[in-house]
């Protein structure tokens, strides 16, 4: 059946529009950041007294300004002029983080996870999609643990693993792990399944049946599976660092401070906003990637 | 049909029976074998049970039960969750099937759909934080703001999958604009709001578990784990861990529940029965 | 000659191309009109455009050139005057029987009780008392298409367009919804569009037959089918039936 296709504007007219939106909002938001320089916002009626504040609404050009300083605190000299440690950008300039940087340690996380968890959710799901009794006795105990979100088993796997790179990365691998499962499963039972029947009557078996048969036709079911666990992943891995790590985006976002302390320390926003940016720029471009690779590898899907 | 299910049941209780079982025997072994002393960071902590046996679960369980330590943290975290969900999708679901019925909302909104379908929730916390405070509000909103997302992708979707023809059946039925969509799109795309709002529940508890780890204003399941991880004290993480698995099941079972009745005139592939 | 019945529908030279990648030239010149109680049966070659002339009548679909004329006024979007059932299956699933039936009623604001009353004789019409409360996932094709065109009937329509209605039906099954068809026809005296594949239907229901040629459709031919009514299982063996079949066959064969 085909879907409802409501009259849908042409592309470069969807573009323009998108375009002009974001446009408009920031230009809004520039003005609305920078009023507090023309009017006295203590002579406002008390909310907006309160908001339009720069330590509140960050004006553009002071995210700009931290862009560029998150950009080169790699380089610049420890204890410069306009360094104040103690606040959140002087806090991390000092410590010499970096934007690029801290992407590149979270995305080294997320990838790790991915590859881990995404390997053995998929070789999860494929035993429980393929056997009939691994299935009966294997997901009710995955239900279990599927229910229990990564981070909470935060504080206990510290104390197996002590205070480092494992203990960070365990719970991304978990969650990726838990997402992928479901997919493939689903994949290999109910679309393999009658395949796997009809490749069986014309004599195929094992190895051959699995790469030939099984595995491409439940691909678009893991890719897509992969694509959400993409974005469970950058979710866990920005948690654990707010939580715990002593570096990448969601450090940076937090700007440092002990555990639990965490978040005591005001806040940039000029800083967040750089970071939510970055982040979302990320796993926009990831997701992209993931999407054209997966389009060439199922091409024969209709679609 | 009816022995496949016991056949079925009869294996889950086994496989997780016997996980309960190896759990005993390892932590009888364990609280004998493993160390309870260990070095964490900069310093040793004490008297560590890593693999507590079940005597000391239920121990404890008795204990935040009647202490009603637990049946408060249970309360506020679930409110949370429930509020947030509430709040995200009354948000959600009208935006996205208003954004698949006007093309031109759609072509406005899409950008920030996909910027804050990309965006961590969690990554909003530390704003949030800052402009709403470290308490109450700034972990609803956080909630609600990650469940919004979700619902409105679902809505979309849902509305932008309703087969034409009926959308042309209603029509020359003469239905009106009202109508349609009353009796027509609602209907074909609640499956996939509900589906939506499955997955969001889902996401509302991964998300309040951290907010209160990072900072808890009040007693909840998520300060309960901080808590008892800075002791740190094993049993109390465990029954919090086992407490919020059991919430979560729960809530994913209300809501197939509710999918189920929401799709109970579908057609079901065998496969699903 | 002018004939001296009411024409309704006055299909004028009317050309559809579908624009593209490829453009399809769908329909080219054709012209047909349709005229009071009568039941006009269109056959043709996959693809001839058939239903894209029934789209053009129900008013889902703007003409490329020619005018569409029904009473005398050019067709401006769909309209329950004018019923149209769907060559695909287009019964709403997440309503029950009852609720299908008397959805057009609701969308004319139809009281409640003159509703019941109307879904009541349409029940019984197509024969599926006790199925009021059952969602379409329990009907087989042929009882859902039985009320699909009820659920067009319920509001009156001036008239009835049916796209390859039985087309996915098996033969036994196909022949009975004939005669239901046909019953009902004899009873309410619709003005009817039938479109099918299925020569000997065409020619059991309807008083013409208009033959349609390959892409992109024309009228190849009009056959008039002046068998006695009400028609039974006798007619189909009838002479005059398989003399109609043949003179069709020979205007197909020509194309
Ligand atoms: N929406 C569309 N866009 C482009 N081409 C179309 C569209 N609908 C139909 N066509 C093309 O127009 C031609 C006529 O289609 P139409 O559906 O009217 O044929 P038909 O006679 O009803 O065929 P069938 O007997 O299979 O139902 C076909 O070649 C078809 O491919
Ligand atoms: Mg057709």
């Amino acid at each position: 059946m085909r879907p409802a296709e409501a009259a849908r504007p042409p592309k470069a007219r969807r573009v323009w529009l998108g375009l002009a939106s974001v446009v408009a909002l920031v230009a809004a938001y520039t003005l609305l950041s920078n009023a507090y320089r023309v009017v006295d916002p203590s002579l406002l009626p008390d909310p907006i007294r309160g908001v339009l504040r720069p330590q509140i609404l960050p004006p553009t050009q002071r995210i700009f300004d931290a862009f560029v300083q998150l950009v080169g605190a790699g380089a610049s000299p420890v204890g410069g002029a306009y360094v104040h440690t103690g606040d959140h950008i002087g806090g991390l300039v000092e410590q010499r983080v970096t934007l690029q940087g801290s992407l590149l340690i979270s995305t080294y996380r997320v990838l790790i996870g991915i590859a881990v968890g995404g390997s053995l959710g998929v070789l999860a799901g494929l035993l429980m999609g393929w056997s009939r009794a691994v299935d009966e006795y294997a997901h009710p105990i995955y239900i279990l643990f599927r229910s229990i979100p990564p981070l909470a088993l935060i504080t206990y796997v510290m104390l197996w693993l002590g205070h480092g790179t494992a203990h960070v990365l365990l719970p991304i691998i978990y969650a990726v792990f838990t997402v992928v499962v479901i997919p493939t499963y689903h994949g290999v039972r109910d679309v393999a399944d009658i395949y796997v029947k009809a490749a069986r009557a014309l004599g195929a078996g094992g190895r051959l049946l699995l790469s030939r048969v099984v595995l491409p036709a439940a691909g678009p079911f893991v890719l897509s599976g992969l694509r959400y666990a993409l974005i469970i992943a950058w979710m866990t891995t920005v948690g654990v660092e707010m939580l715990m790590a002593d570096e990448g985006i969601g450090y940076l976002l937090i700007g440092g401070g002990m555990w639990s302390s965490r978040l005591e320390v005001a806040g940039d926003p000029a800083v967040i906003v750089v970071g939510i940016v970055a982040l979302a720029l990320v796993g926009y471009a990831m997701d992209a990637g993931v999407r054209v690779a997966g389009d060439r590898l199922t091409e024969w899907v209709k679609r | 049909m009816n022995g496949l299910w016991r056949r079925r049941l009869w294996r889950a209780l086994l496989s997780v029976g016997a996980l309960a079982v190896l759990y005993g025997i390892a932590s009888e072994i364990g609280s004998a074998l493993l160390p309870r002393r260990i070095w964490m960071v900069a310093h040793y902590l004490e008297d560590v049970e890593l693999l507590p046996p079940y005597r000391s679960l239920l121990e404890e369980t008795v204990f935040l039960i009647q202490s009603g330590i637990l049946p408060r943290s249970v309360l506020v975290s679930t409110a949370r969750v429930f509020e947030g969900l509430a709040l995200g999708a009354a948000v959600g679901v009208p935006l996205g099937l208003s954004m698949a019925r006007a093309a031109r909302l759609e072509c406005l909104l899409d950008p920030w759909v996909t910027f804050f379908r990309f965006t961590p929730a969690l990554a909003l916390l530390p704003l949030y934080a800052l402009w709403f405070g470290l308490g109450e509000l700034s972990k609803i909103l956080l909630i609600a703001t990650a469940v919004a997302v979700v619902t409105l992708l679902g809505a979309y979707q849902g509305v932008r999958d309703v087969p034409r023809v009926y959308l042309e059946a209603a029509k020359s039925l003469g239905a009106s604009k009202g109508l349609i969509l009353r009796k027509i799109v609602w209907p074909a795309a609640l499956p996939q709001i509900f589906s939506s709002l499955r997955i969001a529940l889902g996401l509302a508890w991964v998300t309040v578990v951290v907010a209160e780890l990072i900072k808890a204003t009040m007693p909840s399941l998520g300060y309960l784990l901080a808590l008892a991880g800075a002791y740190p004290r094993v049993p109390t993480i465990a029954v919090g861990i086992v407490t919020i698995g059991l919430l979560v099941l729960a809530c994913d079972a209300v809501a197939l529940g509710c999918y189920a009745v929401a799709t109970r005139w579908m057609k079901r592939s065998p496969a699903h029965a | 000659m002018p004939d001296p019945r009411r024409r309704r529908l006055e299909i004028r030279d009317v050309t559809h191309v579908y624009e593209g990648k490829t453009a399809t030239r769908a329909l080219d010149g054709v012209s047909l009109d349709v005229f009071e109680n009568e039941f006009l049966a269109i056959v043709g070659p996959v693809g001839s455009g058939k239903t894209t002339l029934v789209r053009i009548v129900a008013g889902f679909l703007t003409p490329s050139s020619g005018v569409v004329l029904w009473d005398g006024a050019p067709v401006a979007g769909p309209s329950p005057e004018r019923g149209y059932v769907f060559q695909e299956e287009a019964i709403f699933p997440w309503m029950t029987v009852r609720d299908n039936l008397q959805f057009g009623l609701l969308a004319q604001g139809v009281p409640a009780s003159e509703r019941e009353k109307i879904v009541a004789e349409l029940v019984t019409l197509i024969g599926l008392e006790g199925y009021e409360r059952a969602y379409p996932k329990e009907l087989s094709g042929g009882m859902s298409k039985m009320v699909e065109v009820a659920r067009v009937l319920a509001t009156d329509p001036a008239i009835l367009l049916l796209d390859e209605p039985f087309g996915l039906l098996d033969a036994q099954t196909r022949s009975k919804m004939q005669d239901q068809l046909s019953r009902l026809w004899e009873e309410k005296r619709k003005t009817v569009i039938l479109v099918t594949h299925d020569i000997e239907e065409a020619i059991y229901l309807a008083d013409r037959v208009v033959v349609f040629t390959p892409r992109p459709g024309r009228v190849q031919a009009e056959v008039v089918v002046d068998l006695p009514r009400p028609r039974s299982l006798e007619t189909r063996f009838s002479p005059a039936f398989l003399e109609l079949k043949r003179s069709i066959w020979k205007e197909i064969g020509r194309a």
